[in-house]
């Protein structure tokens, strides 16, 4: 302990987060808070030294015990405590709460390690404007046991992006003593990324302050990353009823605790200031138990989709897919600064594995990112650039991968807009080859689009073989939301409509998500048929067999917004045809036709058939004759139909 | 005076049911010899010229450029010019041309399903048939052979298309169906000689539902399945009612496929029970559910409506008494079911038949024994047909009455005999 004076402004503002975070305890065992508070109650100068000590273009990405980051940050006293009430006047109209909170660049977000790349990306955004501004991100010691941190340490490293990660050590992961679950030292894993390192101590107040400050100007005037150490002891539980741990151990640090010292030593500044805050925020809260909560109406209201009936024929382009996705990109990336291109390998000339950033890097290399082999911090920094107004694409390699960047598409990208009640949203769009037919076996050939689609605020695209894909992207790139894009590893060379079956017409929506329908010339259809992605150009080569052996006059129905049906058009054609098929890549079991077919129960009131195709449920196998069999062929779809309708 | 010749339109395809009319080389009046080309039609393929039969006075009751449904009669010749009234206007009145099958212009090359292909071949149809079409099913193919009887494998008698009958009253013409000319069709095919002669018997129905609503699913209280399954075992003994009058000939049936004949809102149809000499009852119901079922979703197919051998037309959901079933074309005979009178427990069968095949006495007989095999089936155990005796107050049944009194026979407040258990007798 040391007995150096701090400034009265400092212990002021520790005071207030302390105040404030009893008072949350105290209106918590009142019932009056709805869900939880983690208290940072003996941690407050690390707030201070760190965020308290930014400037206002900086910015601040904390987690779960984020209420005195946020107060040092921000200073909106008012807007935590009526956040955390529930009330529409809160930072984020109640809708977060304690541990998501946004303002005036504070984010803060109940996933751990996840905040970690988001923080990068934001930092690496301010580096790309040259803004001079940096980044805080706050983790604790139970974050250092999730691997997207490892991931983001190296790319802050190598990239040289200005993020501080301030880590809390208050020896405690929730209630696991970190002897239980740390192996090694913490400093040197920053260290072994070449990351400067510093430590510092919440019991030392003042040190902490200069410490923190000289580390801020390092990282802002370096334009480097840091990493920052700081040993606290939080002085109460976890949450609130959460902790095993010995009393005698808490109360040696509260003896310790420096406002527990100052309020000893200095009783009539304490009790002066005590008393102050504590009318203070008494008087905010009397205001704030009058306002109203949010209206579901501001919160959520349904969209009315948009039928579009306007057809449009369609013509054959002479181009392979990726060439027109590769002009597509080096246009967007000339016409476009604050497009970026990130992802796996793909510096050209080798462009990435299917070619598709083919010499972006050579047109735009500062907005170029071949990233090591790191999916989540991949599409975590994709997110932080979204959010600081970038127009990230992020590529993930093989659409199987996709299951490492989940996080950060489920709990970040998706809920950034809601959770923050709409002050921020997140147009980040990931791109990855989905489907088999390659031989790449279990891991490289499968279709996980069903796990995709019903991800709230994100909308999943497949692109198809029938038009070009640059319509599809010219809508994503106007997205103010997450978009997932599913390509299609066999399409990529494929040319745009090469193939056209005869007696039937071509033509799609001019939708921003167009719906391709091909119809027999004259005939009424028998069958309707909906499928899309690499499936559909499979389908399309075969309507002509399908009639000849099954007799039914097929009509075939393409969406390009997997997430949301053209359900009205399906049913259109179904009320014709009276049945209804649907053909997936993936495995039908929770797919997506059966959530077509739900919604188009849902939508019909006439009787129909309804049948689906799909792969069986094992992985892919890489020996042609098996995977030929698992994932749907001409063979067993002509088959099935004969099967199944007739 | 004589008429010495008719021209009526004739049908050159399946596709024209009705032709263009694209020469008349004579005006009415005019002499007429022997081989002169009298009247030109134009077909979808070509033209074709029809001649004179016989010198004569030719009346033309069409006119150039005019379309005409086949069997109109478009030219007469006549012994005497006098025969010949020009004042008439020409009477045959003239449609409306036609749409196109398909309304849109298209000239690609048909596809055909493989069944489609099959189904052609088996028929000895041409694909011609079906230029403009994009897409041709199985379905598509017996749309055609359906809606067009003369595509069948037999010759049918022309009857159609008369002479229309002139009236000096107010009349309003109602243009006859096409469904309905098929049906005059198939049905003048045997009535049309006028040798038919119908035969009623009577069967003794009480309790005969005992058994048989036991056996049945859904079709309780109906005769229909029993007397297809009994007619067909019975035809074994009976091959001239499974028969037909051919030309010369009477041609027998080695398969017995009793048909019955529907008609519930999508025209009257003559649904194949294949093979029911060989099936139980119960397939029997089966089947004729099915068939309903297809008939109601339009989804029958040509096997269905054909190959049938002989028919049973079933009436006795109308309230009929007795009626005189038509004898459908390639078939000897009908059998006709009246309702069942519910007061003298009996029911009317009425079979009619081509007597160019055989005679009464043999329908007779017919119709005795299968009145004894239909009768086998009463119940002699009236109890077990009391079981669904009613309360007509509280509905309860007799089986379900657990006082093991009985129930009182009645008359109702309106006047109708019915039945009343205790309870509700005694009033509580």
């Amino acid at each position: 302990m040391t007995n150096n004076p701090i400034h009265h402004r400092h212990i002021k503002t520790a005071l207030t987060i302390r105040l404030v975070e009893e008072k949350f305890l105290q209106l918590f065992s009142e019932g009056k808070l709805n869900g939880t508070v983690h208290t940072c109650v003996g941690q407050e100068f690390s707030a201070l030294a760190f965020a308290g000590q930014l400037k206002k273009k900086d910015f601040v990405f904390s987690n779960h015990r984020c209420h005195g980051h946020y107060i040092a940050f921000t200073d909106d006293v008012r807007g935590l405590l009526a956040e955390l009430l529930g009330k529409e006047t809160g930072t984020c109209g109640g809708i977060g709460s304690s541990q998501h909170l946004c303002n005036n660049n504070f984010f803060s977000n109940g996933i751990q390690g996840g905040i970690v790349p988001v923080a990068a990306g934001y930092a690496l955004g301010n580096k790309l404007k040259k803004n001079g501004a940096i980044g805080l991100v706050y983790i604790g010691d139970g974050t250092l046991g999730e691997g997207a941190l490892y991931e983001t340490m190296n790319i802050i490293s190598k990239w040289e992006i200005p993020l501080l990660i301030v880590c809390e050590n208050n020896f405690y992961a929730q209630s696991t003593a970190q002897q239980v679950n740390l192996a090694g030292d913490i400093e040197s894993r920053a260290a072994a990324f070449g990351i400067n390192t510093y430590k510092g101590y919440t019991s030392s107040p003042e040190e902490l302050l200069s410490k923190a400050e000289e580390v801020i100007s390092y990282v802002r005037d370096e334009c480097k990353p840091a990493f920052f150490l700081v040993e606290t002891y939080r002085l109460n539980p976890h949450s609130k009823g959460d902790d095993d741990r010995d009393p005698a151990e808490i109360e040696k640090f509260r003896n310790n605790d420096y406002l527990e010292i100052f309020q000893k030593t200095n009783p009539v500044y304490y009790n002066q200031y005590q008393t102050e805050i504590t009318n203070e925020i008494d008087v905010l809260l009397s205001d704030i138990f009058n306002d109203s909560d949010l209206a579901l109406d501001k919160y959520y209201s349904p969209k009315v989709p948009v039928e579009n009936a306007d057809w449009m024929a369609l013509d054959p382009i002479g181009k392979r897919q990726v060439e027109l996705l590769n002009t597509f990109f080096k246009d967007k990336m000339v016409a476009d600064e604050l497009t970026v291109f990130i992802g796996e390998d793909i510096l050209s000339p080798y462009g990435g594995a299917f070619k598709v950033a083919k010499d972006l890097s050579f047109i735009a290399p500062e907005r170029t990112f071949s990233t090591p082999i790191s999916e989540s911090a991949i599409m975590g920094i994709s997110n932080g650039l979204a959010l600081n107004g970038f127009k990230p694409f992020a590529e993930i390699m093989f659409g199987d991968f996709i299951t490492l960047a989940f996080d950060q598409i489920v709990n970040h990208a998706s809920k950034f807009y809601h959770m923050f009640n709409k002050k921020v949203s997140c147009p980040v769009v990931v791109r990855t080859p989905m489907g088999g037919r390659r031989g790449y076996g279990p891991t490289h050939s499968q279709t996980l689009d069903k796990f995709l689609i019903g991800i709230d605020n994100v909308k999943t695209v497949a692109l198809n073989t029938f038009f070009d894909p640059a319509v599809l992207y010219h809508s994503i790139s106007s997205e103010i939301h997450p978009v997932i894009v599913i390509e299609n590893k066999i399409d990529y060379g494929k040319k745009i409509l090469n193939h056209q079956s005869p007696n039937y017409y071509y033509e799609r929506t001019d939708d921003l998500y167009p719906v391709v329908r091909v119809r027999p010339i004259l005939s009424k259809p028998t069958l309707t048929i909906v499928s899309y992605g690499g499936m559909a150009d499979l389908i399309n080569t075969i309507l002509n067999d399908i009639f000849v052996e099954t007799d039914l006059k097929p009509e075939l129905i393409i969406p390009s917004l997997i997430s949301e049906m053209p359900v009205h058009l399906i049913a259109d054609s179904l009320e014709e045809s009276g049945k209804l098929l649907f053909v997936e890549e993936g495995s039908a079991s929770g797919g997506i036709g059966a959530e077509l077919a739900a919604q188009v129960a849902e939508y019909t009131d006439f009787k129909y058939v309804f049948r689906r195709i799909a792969a069986l449920p094992v992985p892919v196998p890489s020996v042609k004759s098996l995977e030929n069999l698992v994932i749907p062929d001409k063979n067993r779809i002509i088959q099935e139909i004969k099967y199944y309708f007739t | 005076m004589a008429l010495l010749q008719e021209i009526k339109v004739p049908l050159l395809s399946v596709n024209d049911t009705s032709l263009t009319i694209i020469d008349t080389p004579f005006t009415s009046g005019e002499k007429v010899d022997t081989g002169q080309v009298i009247v030109v039609f134009e077909t979808s393929k070509t033209s074709y010229e029809v001649t004179a039969e016989t010198p004569g006075y030719i009346q033309y009751l069409c006119s150039n450029g005019d379309d005409y449904e086949v069997n109109e009669v478009v030219v007469k010749i006549f012994s005497d010019s006098k025969d010949i009234d020009l004042s008439v206007e020409t009477p045959v009145k003239k449609i409306k041309k036609l749409a196109p099958i398909n309304t849109k212009e298209w000239s690609g090359e048909t596809q055909f399903s493989s069944g489609a292909k099959k189904l052609l071949e088996e028929n000895e149809l041409s694909s011609d048939l079906f230029k403009g079409y994009d897409f041709v099913s199985k379905e598509d193919v017996m749309a055609i052979m359906v809606s067009s009887p003369k595509t069948k494998k037999n010759k049918l008698a022309n009857s159609v298309s008369q002479m229309p009958k002139q009236t000096r009253l107010d009349i309003i013409d109602y243009k006859i169906s096409s469904g309905k000319k098929i049906e005059i069709d198939y049905l003048s095919d045997v009535q049309q000689a006028g040798l038919t002669s119908t035969v009623h018997i009577y069967v003794d129905t009480a309790f005969i539902f005992g058994h048989l609503n036991n056996a049945l699913k859904a079709l309780k209280n109906s005769i229909l399945p029993l007397v297809i399954y009994e007619s067909s075992r019975l035809l074994k003994k009976y091959p001239l009612l499974n028969a037909f009058y051919n030309s010369d000939s009477i041609s027998v049936y080695k398969d017995i496929n009793p048909g019955f004949a529907i008609d519930i809102g999508k025209g009257l149809k003559v649904l194949n029970v294949k093979n029911a000499g060989e099936l139980s009852i119960q397939h029997i119901e089966e089947k004729i559910l099915d068939l309903s079922g297809k008939y109601l979703d339009d989804k029958l197919e040509l096997e269905h409506l054909t190959d049938i051998t002989f028919t049973i037309t079933d009436l006795s959901a109308e309230g009929t008494f007795l009626f005189k079933p038509l004898v459908n074309f390639m078939n000897s005979s009908i059998l006709g079911i009246s309702s069942i009178d519910t007061k003298l427990n009996r029911c009317v069968l009425s079979m009619t038949f081509d007597h160019r095949i055989t005679e009464g006495k043999l329908v007779a007989g017919f119709l005795q024994e299968l009145k004894i095999r239909l009768e086998s089936y009463r119940s002699d155990n009236q109890s077990l047909m009391n079981q669904d005796v009613m309360c007509f107050k509280c509905r309860k049944k007799l089986k379900d009455d657990l006082a093991d009194v009985g129930f009182s026979k009645c008359i109702t407040p309106k006047g109708d005999e019915a039945y009343i258990c205790q309870s509700c007798f005694k009033g509580y």
